[in-house]
């Protein structure tokens, strides 16, 4: 196996078991497990097998074309920063796997977990290997999104949801900035590939863009590290499952905003503006998450405000524009994804066996748990800096680099002090957290009896806190050549000496590091009272919440914003949204027309087809005609509507596009029954009393709607005359016409385009028309009438008084006599719509017709019996599933598509022939016309959907008022 | 499938012509009456002239001149027969019934009013 397999396999590994892991039923626990750690063993084992090939120097690349023309490519690249990462993110979602077989409780959705976990370390693998930054953007997103679904993990919970939420919004966000940057960086460089742009440092940094754009990429990295000012969603992401925390929100996805920067420092790093926006960021998050963690009485919040605290470190580490500060930022994002994500797991195996994570109820569990104890006091110690772990190493580099001066200012002036007051915030919070839980006398009232965890729920920790012991004794042996190998990786030519030796002699370094050992301790001394009493937060700064100002500015954007927009622009006025879309549209529709010199071209007259010329004056006096009438009359104007549709069948016809009118005379009948139908829930309209109290403003109104309407017309007409006036260009129809019989093998042209030369046109738009059915349907199902329709109408109502009245009638009888032989005579037209539906399809390859046409006619047939009958009746006996034809249609048309790849040709590939038949004689078998049967059945179960959606809304309605009623009576 | 107009056999052009005459003119009659008639109830009959034997004669014409080009019988002017003849007689019946109602509902004279009310008949008990 060459490692470019390998490269894509660790890729594609994770993902593949995501997917596997959903499949697993929900109670089979140790199953899961297994099949997660060995994906994740597989990945660590592919990580650690491509290092000789990473330790040439060389980075191992693989690269798939994508959107080539967009300068889009897959393309993956590891070197040694990247090896180091991916070695960090399998080994340690290899021993969370195994962690979480015992934290999580058998109550618990294991597939969903392990399925999200896997999918997350493949984005993130993704993230660490792109080399395509548009790529890198994608998995950067993928992990945002997954990320959310883990922190949202017990979504029953509602501070999960709404620190899911709260993530989501904030890295999402960072996430674009991040895509815009990138894209910047690409317009500057000319090329996403990530070695190109790692080539051209001082072409960016001397570009105008270059502040925007690092603005940007540090938006996306700092959201995404939790770094001030976006550090608060962090803490809230601690709803999320504690293996969930010491994977994502220690060792992997905080870690991305610092591993892009790192990656791009060469880049985008050691300029004063890079410096100042790292800087401030850096220090800020140093110190404030410091000290806010001295304060928090979750374990876990204090290790999340810790994380941060770090993180600003390592920020600062690279704003410094030095080579060895670099090193010191890559070394210390190791050794922090180290002892921080045993302290998580720790924290978990506290939470989980005492029930509690406050540190003021907890107390004493080192009799009870002296493994755990010991394990988590090796780690805080590591955490606080304390000699002998990795944690000093990192922190005296960290101190060496912030007492040199690298660029003149208050920053760089106050760095060292900023180093050392955190530093000594770091020992307090790591003594509070031992002191606290371990420590003191030992609670009551917890929760459960604690007690050691099993070995294996230990084991993790065990080797992680080995990991800390060793590389704190012997780093240069341990980790000196896989380190020194991604340091190179990223600094090139300028990598520096550096030495990984614990003892450095009596540096100043040295010195700081003892201030802050002490300077912890003592605080930590004079705190511990006010600590085990102290309300959740730090003083002075508890009611600054970040997070509160972020719900504010959501509650602001999302509703108050909103409201005022939908309140001062919206309208629930149809006709003031017409007046808006026409106004609108004639503007668009003019400006064209102004720019390109409008001509009306060439008109020959004497040309005129009288009996046409005739059907146009009755199609037109028909139109103008339900114009007039439509405000008063409805029902009128709807039958000269059908008028107007009629003629316009005609001019098809006429012009000799037999095709086009089938379908428009189709289309036109089932439009006129949905007019028909809803006309029921307009409100009724008397003529003389609204003209007679007209106020001049309503007539000023009306005159403006007029003229509107009047001048959209007349632009429809100067188009339409301006198009048909001129010579028709050289278009592909002429290709169409004398290739659809020899390859399409039909003779309807039309019919050809549409199933077999635009298949695939037609594909999509067959699965729009199922949707658009599905969302009529979904809006529907919530839909009630207005009160003022809600009754039934008058006719009916009339209709039953005089029933009641008469002593020879029973109610409903006059509606039922009445349409007695009319029903009759609709039901028996269903099977001969049925033929002539079938008609329509089998004749359609070659003749007009076709699967839309027969589709719709189909569907007239359904509409019939319900208005025969009403929906009761028919529903009663006749089984339709609208839904079941949709997804049938779709699966036809997709499965003879796809049958097409089965004899080697592309998507869709038609095939036709004739077969004769005895009797029926010669008849056209083509692929196409299975294709046509998809088509047919997808329309007639859009249509049909979109229908009973109407027809339900009468049952709906007789409903309510039956409720109504019984009220009433039960009151009276 | 043009066809030229001397090989059509003349007997046939004298049965399709015959046909197109009759259906043609009793549908224009029909619209004619349907012109000069006045109450609404008394339009309601001139249309089916048209939807009857007017469609039927244009039909049967259609069906013997494609039969006779074609050489094959083409029959599938049937359907058109059955819509036209099977849908007209059901509009025209809603219509009188509509227009009966609103009569009586705004209290014109023109119609007749309802059946004085009867009992209701014994239910017939079979043995």
């Amino acid at each position: 196996m060459n490692s470019e397999t390998m490269l894509m396999m660790l890729i594609a590994l994770p993902f593949a078991g995501a997917c596997l892991a959903a499949l697993f039923p929900p109670n089979a626990r140790n199953a899961e497990t297994w099949a997660a750690a060995l994906v994740t063993l597989g990945a660590v084992v592919l990580s650690a097998s491509l290092f000789p090939a990473v330790a040439t120097g060389t980075p191992v690349r693989l690269n798939i074309e994508w959107l080539p023309t967009l300068g889009l490519s897959f393309s993956l690249r590891m070197d040694g920063f990247a090896w180091l990462f991916s070695m960090l993110v399998t080994c340690i979602g290899f021993l969370v796997v195994i962690y979480s077989r015992y934290y999580m409780s058998p109550d618990d959705a294991i597939p969903r977990f392990y399925a999200f976990f896997l999918a997350f370390m493949g984005a993130m693998l993704g993230i660490i290997l792109s080399g395509n930054l548009i790529l890198l953007v994608v998995f950067w997103e993928l992990t945002s999104i997954i990320s959310f679904m883990l922190i949202g993990y017990w979504y029953q919970k509602a501070d999960a949801r709404d620190g899911a939420r709260m993530s989501l919004t904030i890295t999402g966000v960072g996430g674009l900035g991040l895509l815009a940057g990138v894209l910047l960086i690409g317009h500057i460089v000319g090329s996403y590939d990530l070695d190109a742009v790692l080539d051209s440092g001082d072409l960016i940094r001397s570009h105008p863009l270059y502040v925007p754009a690092i603005c940007l990429v540090l938006l996306g990295a700092f959201t995404k590290s939790a770094q001030f000012p976006f550090h608060f969603w962090l803490p809230n992401a601690m709803a999320a499952p504690t293996p969930v925390s010491a994977f994502l929100h220690s060792a992997t996805m905080v870690k991305a905003g610092v591993f892009l920067m790192a990656r791009l420092w060469p880049v985008l790093g050691g300029t004063y503006e890079w410096f100042w926006l790292t800087g401030f960021a850096g220090a800020a998050s140093l110190l404030l998450g410091a000290y806010f963690a001295i304060f928090q009485r979750d374990i876990k919040g204090l290790l999340a405000y810790s994380t941060i605290s770090h993180l600003g470190l390592i920020t600062l580490l690279l704003s410094l524009g030095s080579p060895l500060g670099a090193v010191a930022a890559i070394f210390h994002m190791m050794n922090h994804a180290t002892f921080k994500a045993s302290l998580f797991m720790a924290a978990g195996i506290i939470d989980h066996e005492s029930g509690t994570r406050d540190m003021q109820k907890l107390g004493g569990l080192f009799k009870l748990m002296p493994y755990t104890a010991t394990l988590a006091m090796v780690a805080s110690a590591a955490m606080a800096g304390v000699p002998l772990l990795n944690g000093f190493l990192s922190k005296e580099m960290f101190f060496a680099e912030a007492i040199e001066t690298h660029a003149d200012s208050i920053l760089d002036t106050a760095a060292p002090y900023v180093a050392v007051i955190a530093s000594a915030f770091a020992v307090t919070y790591s003594i509070r957290f031992i002191h606290a839980v371990f420590f003191g006398e030992r609670p009551a009232d917890l929760p459960r009896e604690p007690h050691e965890p099993p070995f294996l729920m230990r084991l993790p920790i065990q080797l992680l806190v080995l990991a800390c012991l060793v590389i704190g004794i012997i780093p240069a042996i341990t980790v000196g050549s896989f380190l020194h190998i991604a340091v190179v990786s990223v600094l090139g030519a300028d990598t520096p000496a550096y030495s990984l030796a614990v003892w450095h002699g009596l540096t100043v370094p040295l010195g700081m590091s003892v201030i802050a050992l002490i300077g912890g301790a003592l605080l930590y001394v004079l705190l511990r009272h006010y600590l085990a009493h102290c309300e959740e937060g730090p003083p002075y700064f508890r009611r600054l919440k970040g997070q509160r100002i972020f719900e504010r500015v959501l509650v602001f954007v999302s509703w108050r914003f909103a409201r005022l927009v939908e309140a001062t622009l919206g309208t629930r006025r149809m006709q003031q949204q017409l007046r808006l879309l026409v106004a609108v549209s004639l503007v668009a529709a003019a400006i064209p027309f102004y720019n390109s010199n409008f001509g009306l071209g060439l008109f020959e007259l004497g040309q005129i087809d009288i009996p046409f010329a005739l059907l146009w004056v009755i199609g037109i006096a028909c139109a103008v005609g339900a114009a007039h009438q439509a405000k008063f009359h409805r029902l009128v104007a709807l039958i000269l509507l059908g008028g107007a549709g009629v003629v316009t069948c005609i001019t098809f016809v006429w012009l000799s596009a037999p095709d086009l009118a089938v379908t428009q005379l189709l289309v036109e009948i089932v439009t006129a029954v949905l007019i028909l139908l809803g006309l029921r829930w307009l409100p009724k309209r008397w003529e003389d009393t609204e003209l007679g109290r007209a106020p001049i403003s309503t007539k000023l109104r009306r005159g403006r709607d007029l003229l509107v309407a009047a001048v959209a017309g007349l632009g429809m007409t100067l188009l339409s005359y301006a198009v048909m006036t001129r010579p028709s260009p050289d278009t592909i129809s002429g290709f169409f016409l004398r290739k659809a019989y020899e390859e399409g093998g039909g003779r309807n042209v039309v019919n050809v385009i549409l199933v077999d030369f635009r298949g695939f046109d037609t594909f999509g738009e067959i699965t729009v028309l199922g949707i658009v059915a599905l969302t009529v349907f979904a809006l529907f199902r919530r839909f009630r009438p207005a009160p003022d329709t809600i009754e039934s109408p008058e006719q009916q109502r009339i209709q039953a008084a005089t029933d009641e009245e008469r002593s020879d009638r029973i109610t409903g009888q006059t509606v039922s006599d009445y349409l007695l032989v009319p029903s009759v005579i609709m039901q028996w037209l269903f099977p001969v719509i049925i033929v002539f539906a079938a008609y329509l399809f089998l004749r359609g390859h070659d003749l007009p017709g076709g699967g839309f046409a027969a589709g719709v006619a189909m569907s007239a047939a359904f509409i019939l019996q319900y208005l025969a009958a009403g929906t009761v009746w028919v529903e009663d006996r006749l089984r339709i599933l609208p839904v079941n034809w949709i997804g049938l249609g779709l699966l036809i048309a997709g499965c003879v598509g796809i049958g097409s790849w089965v004899f080697g040709y592309p998507f869709l590939t038609s095939y036709s022939q004739y077969i004769d038949l005895p009797v029926i004689g010669e008849i056209p078998a083509a692929t196409a016309i299975l294709f046509d049967l998809g088509v047919f059945s997808l329309v007639v179960g859009a249509t049909v959907l979109m229908l009973i959606v109407f027809a339900h809304q009468s049952i709906r309605r007789l409903r309510a008022a039956k409720i109504s009623t019984t009220t009433i009576e039960e009151v009276a | 499938m043009s066809i030229a107009a001397a090989d059509f056999p003349l007997w046939a052009a004298i049965l399709v012509a015959l046909f197109l005459l009759i259906g043609s003119s009793l549908t224009f009659l029909g619209a004619l009456g349907l012109l000069r008639f006045k109450s609404f109830y008394e339009r309601i009959h001139l249309p089916t002239l048209g939807t009857s034997w007017g469609t039927g004669g244009i039909l049967v014409a259609s069906m013997i001149f494609f039969s006779v080009t074609q050489s094959r019988p083409v029959v599938h002017e049937i359907l058109i027969a059955i819509f036209v003849t099977v849908t007209t007689p059901v509009s025209l019946m809603l219509l009188a019934r509509a227009a009966l109602y609103r009569d009586r509902t705004e209290g014109n004279d023109t119609v007749p009013p309802m059946a004085p009310d009867t009992p209701k008949p014994e239910p017939i008990v079979h043995d």
